[in-house]
């Protein structure tokens, strides 16, 4: 059977067999290649105009986010599953918008409009910007009262964790499954400790906060005061502790008064109250110190 | 004492506990050490201080001024219930510049000459400016701090106090006695003998 060029890849799809001469492989690979990102036909690192709108316009219609297309529809289907079962088990919504692996956010674009964007039902809900064959790109922004239940250093552990079991698989969807699964594991365990300790969500002002970016101090302020917030009646309270303990001392040693046990002593010397025991100095001279002096006593008064 | 009567005289001298005879002080600095004398005298209830200025002589000796005085010496403003065993004087000679302290029995198992000499030391460098007050008010300051302390020591050991004032006549009596009881003066018995051959 006789192919023209680019028939064989045609027949191939079809499911027919093709003889290996007929192949041309450069045109397969172009061809898988158009296939998988329909969207490279966009020139340019930048996200075309066109699916701007899809992506940041609106309240987004789903979990998952992918106006481009990149993922197949039976693995937009998987992984739309997997969000679903999140959202159903957690009590923090997991939004993943999908970008190309080269491809960049428009700098017009604020991180905080896709939480602001997200349906207010009360949940807490984590924004995922996932790029296609890079996971270490990814960056992750919560919710203010996300934010407040734990520490941003524990998100930040399970950004990057996650991207590192998802760097351990092949295929691109591979390691987006991955790397959802296990966010969506590191969310219910870490939501679940939060739980157990049963404190109350903590109003913040930190709002969304990228983790791919590291903290500024000015970022971290809100944190620190909160952390000082804390100290305060600590230090308060150990600072008394010691004044108290300082006067307690203080009154204890004025008040404290010494006796000496009374020993039957024989009368030397001929002294009825003393026997003369003591020291003599001579400040004549500074040329005579004390330390010359010191052992200048005579021995009749030394005690026998 | 009969040589120092034979100097300074064998009667009672009438005195108070601050006696600035050679009127080295200034009234506010007499107020002063009356109130750390008179402290002292209050955290140590047995105890009083008493200080004397003045000139010694030439041919006398400071030390057995302070001996004799301590002896002889009757201070009107020290309470009846603390004698002059458990007096501290310190005499100042500002001529001579000469300073020494005597100290009466009771103090005697828990004072050494050099615990009264570093009194003195911190004195030193102030009296040689002729800063009498200030030095005093160290020295006396010094000499709390060493009472409290011996008086701490002695609450917790006081046999190690006692031991220091047993007469040397109690103590032969007391190795002798230890010798007895381990050496039996009885004639030395035959099974005796025969261990010793």
């Amino acid at each position: 059977m006789l192919l023209a060029q680019g028939e064989p890849v045609k027949t191939l799809e079809e499911g027919s067999l093709v003889g290996g001469l007929f192949l041309d492989f450069e045109e397969i690979s172009a061809a898988e290649k158009e296939k998988k990102s329909p969207a490279s036909t966009e020139d340019g690192q930048e996200i075309a105009e066109k699916y701007l709108a899809a992506y940041f316009a609106g309240k987004p219609a789903g979990y998952l986010i992918d106006p481009q297309g990149l993922l197949a529809a039976d693995e937009k289907k998987t992984l739309v599953k997997l969000l679903e079962y999140h959202a159903e088990e957690s009590a923090i919504d997991l939004v993943a918008y999908v970008f190309r692996g080269d491809q960049k956010i428009p700098r017009e674009i604020r991180e905080e409009t896709s939480l602001e964007r997200l349906p207010t039902d009360g949940k807490s809900a984590a924004v995922i910007y996932y790029f296609l064959g890079a996971p270490e790109r990814t960056a992750m922004y919560l919710s203010p009262m996300m934010a407040a239940r734990a520490s941003a250093a524990e998100y930040q552990r399970t950004l990057a964790s996650s991207v590192m079991q998802a760097v351990a698989s092949t295929s691109p969807f591979g390691q987006f499954e991955v790397f959802l699964e296990q966010v969506s594991n590191r969310i219910y365990s870490m939501e679940r400790i939060t739980k157990s300790s049963a404190r109350e969500p903590i109003p913040s002002q930190q709002g969304s906060q990228p983790f791919s970016e590291k903290k500024t101090i000015s970022d971290q302020a809100p944190e620190i005061s909160l952390r000082m917030k804390r100290m305060v009646p600590i230090l308060a309270g150990s600072f008394g502790g010691l004044v108290v303990l300082f006067c307690t001392w203080a009154w204890w040693r004025r008040r404290a008064r010494f006796r000496f046990p009374e020993f039957e002593i024989e009368p030397r010397m001929g002294g009825s109250h003393a026997a003369g025991i003591g020291a003599v100095i001579s400040f004549g001279s500074p040329a005579i110190p004390p330390a010359i002096q010191r052992n200048r006593v005579p021995e009749y008064m030394r005690r026998a | 004492m009969v040589d120092a009567d034979r100097m300074f005289g064998d009667g009672d001298v009438k005195l108070r506990s601050l006696t600035d005879t050679a009127g080295i002080f200034r009234r506010n600095e007499r107020d002063r050490l009356e109130c750390e004398m008179e402290r002292i005298g209050i955290v140590f209830p047995q105890i009083f201080v008493a200080v004397y200025t003045g000139r010694i002589g030439e041919m006398a000796n400071l030390r057995q001024f302070g001996f004799w005085l301590l002896n002889r010496g009757l201070f009107e403003d020290v309470p009846v219930e603390k004698p002059n065993e458990a007096g501290i004087l310190i005499v100042i000679d500002p001529d001579s510049k000469v300073s020494g302290i005597t100290f009466g029995y009771l103090l005697d198992p828990f004072l050494e000459e050099q615990d009264t000499f570093d009194c003195l030391s911190r004195a030193h460098s102030y009296w040689l400016e002729g800063r009498y007050a200030e030095g005093l008010l160290k020295c006396l300051a010094q000499l709390r701090k060493l009472l409290a302390k011996r008086a701490r020591q002695a609450r917790r050991d006081p046999e190690k106090y006692e031991r220091k004032v047993i007469a040397p006549a109690a103590v032969g009596n007391l190795v002798r006695k230890i010798r007895e009881n381990n050496f039996p003066t009885s004639a030395p018995t035959e099974e005796g003998k025969e261990v010793r051959r």
